[in-house]
Order: C-alpha cells, then structure tokens, then sequence
C-alpha cells in the first residue's frame, strides 16, 4: 500500500498538456455571445425550431397572425385614445367628469411602438398610355413592384419585432400634351 | 463551495479546471482540437445554467457525454478511436508534458492502461474528483470507482517495474 502511495505521488507529478490560448478566447466568446443567459433556453428552442425546415411555414404564418394581433391592437388602442379625447372634451363640468380612462401611454413591458419603416422599390414598370373616354387626359400607368418592412420596438424589453412583405402599386401619372 | 457562475472572471475558474478536462475528454477522443471543442461545449453549458462548482461531477459528466456523442455523430471518425483505443496506441499529441525519460516512462504508462481504469485515474489524480463524484460522472458505483482507481495503480507499478 505504502509502495502505491509513493506510485500515487509520483504520478501526481506528472503534469497534463495544457490547453491552447485559442480555447480561452473560444469560450469567452461563447460566454459572451450567450450573456443573456436567461433567455438562452428559449433562443436554443426557437433555434432548434428555426432549423426545422418544415417549421418554416409554421414560422410565417406566426409571425404573420403576430404582426396582424399587433396591428389590430394598435388600431383599437388608437381608435380608443381618440373617442376618450372627445368624451373628455365635450363633459367638462365636473359632475359628468369622465371616467379616468387610460389617456396614458401604457408601462407594459409588453407595448410594441413603431420604429420605423421602408418601402423598397425593386421593380418599376411602365405599362404605357391609357386614354379615357376621351373628355379626360391620358395617363401613364406605371407599376411599382416594393418591399415593404415594418419595424416595431419594445422600449421595455428592447426587443424588436419587423415584419416585411411584397406589394404592388399601380401609378397612374396624367401626361400633358406640348 | 462558491456557485461556479458567481465567479465574475470566469478565466480564473477556466485555467483551474480546464487542463484536467481536456485529459479527461482526450480518454475518448485521441485529437486534441477535438477535445477541446468538447471541453468548450461542456464548459459553457454548464456555466450557462449556473451549476454549483461543488456539483461539478455534472461538469464531468458533460464533457462525457459530449465525447461520446461526437464519436457517434462521425462514423469513420468512431471506427478510428475505436481502433485507436483497442489497439492503446500512443496518441499522436502528448497527453503530459513530461520533463525527464522517467516521466515520460510514466506518461506511457498511464496511457496505455484500459480506458475504464484510465479515466477513473484521470479524475482521481488531475482533477481531485471524490470517489462519489467519479461514480456519478461515470455512472458506476463508488465501490467500482475505488477498486479501478487500485487496479490503476497497480498496473502501473506491474509496468514500470524493473524486468
């Protein structure tokens, strides 16, 4: 036993290879690339998810029914801001004082503000002249192929929500006679 | 013990274990770069979930499982350790940095016992593993831990004594 204790010092002495300097900043980066640890578990199912290709479908339609949710809410909330305005405008006294109503932009971690967005024209095609019924002028149809994206913010949360898709626009531009 | 994530320099925690998992992970596969990528996914993960470091037999227990996972991913890959680990030959990068021949007499030696009482001595020796701690990594019992770790040593007493 004594002999396997001088064999288990001698052995300890032994030294194992060192890592590269190359693995330390790999996993500095790694760390630092996942510092939002709390959200890691989700970012790695969504990732999982996104890397499904028949979940791509699944995913569009997603972010498609969100953007509608948000606009639909937008506009109510907006509607509802409005028609509060003029309650509270045409029921001054203060026996008919409004109910105090949320005029207040909401603290919820959960509000999306708009952010910005464009309108990209990749295509643009002129159709040539349309003449009316003769007492109008002829006009130039010209159609705009876009890409429109719409960006939303949460101030909140900092996260960001953008939703892009094609559209067409047909341009009818009067052509006046020299 | 400190939660090993409350460490704010996470380098200081990293350089104090990462030479013995890289020796751990190179029990199963013979690349060094392999076992680094292996030591960095495992590394990471557990730091990302806040493991307690006095839990680090899970750390262990990771790099493992990620090994083993990578010779499965790659099957020419698991034909050539499997080869490379049936036939115990030397690696192809050193697993010790040695200083005299005595030394390197000994490196051989630990690399050429069978796996299962290497990583045992690998634990024990370079990474002040408990016994309970092994056999939680390993999934073996405690007493099995023990008896491979003297089993070890035996057979590198038998191999470097004197003919």
């Amino acid at each position: 036993m004594n002999d396997l204790s001088e064999l288990e010092k001698e052995v300890k002495k032994l030294r194992p290879a060192q890592p590269s300097p190359m693995l330390f900043e790999r996993v500095g980066e790694a760390l630092e690339n996942c510092k939002a640890s709390a959200a890691a578990d989700a970012k790695w199912k969504r990732w999982r998810f996104i890397e499904t290709p028949d979940n791509w479908w699944s995913l569009g339609f997603g972010v498609a029914a969100a953007a509608v949710l948000i606009l639909f809410a937008a506009v109510t909330m907006e509607h509802r801001h409005e028609r509060q305005q003029i309650v509270a405008q045409s029921s001054p006294s203060p026996e008919t004082r409004p109910v105090p109503l949320e005029t207040k932009r909401s603290t919820s971690p959960s509000r999306f503000v708009p952010a910005g967005g464009t309108n990209v024209v990749y295509n643009a095609r002129d159709e040539g002249l349309r003449f009316g019924d003769g007492s109008e002028p002829p006009v130039r149809r010209v159609r705009y192929r876009t890409q429109q994206t719409w960006r939303w913010r949460n101030p909140e949360t900092g996260a960001s929500l953008r939703v892009s898709y094609p559209s067409e626009e047909v341009v009818l531009i009067p052509v006046s006679g020299q | 013990m400190e939660p090993i994530a409350s460490h704010e320099n996470w380098r200081n925690c990293f350089a104090e274990v990462a030479p013995g998992l890289l020796l751990f992970a190179r029990q199963w596969v013979q690349s060094a770069a392999d076992a680094e990528d292996i030591v960095q996914d495992a590394f990471v993960k557990f730091w990302r979930r806040n493991h307690d470091i006095a839990n680090r037999g899970l750390l262990y227990s990771a790099v493992r499982s990620l090994a083993l996972d990578f010779i499965r991913r790659d099957a020419r890959r698991a034909r050539r350790e499997t080869a490379a680990l049936a036939e115990v030959e030397p690696a192809i990068e050193p697993h010790f940095e040695t200083e005299d021949d005595t030394q390197s007499a000994l490196a051989a030696a630990v690399e050429s016992l069978p796996r299962d009482q290497r990583e045992v001595l690998v634990l024990k020796i370079w990474n002040d593993l408990t016994f309970s701690e092994i056999a939680g990594a390993l999934e073996i019992s405690q007493n099995t831990a023990a008896s491979r770790y003297r089993y070890a040593l035996n057979n590198l007493k038998k191999t470097l004594q004197p003919q």
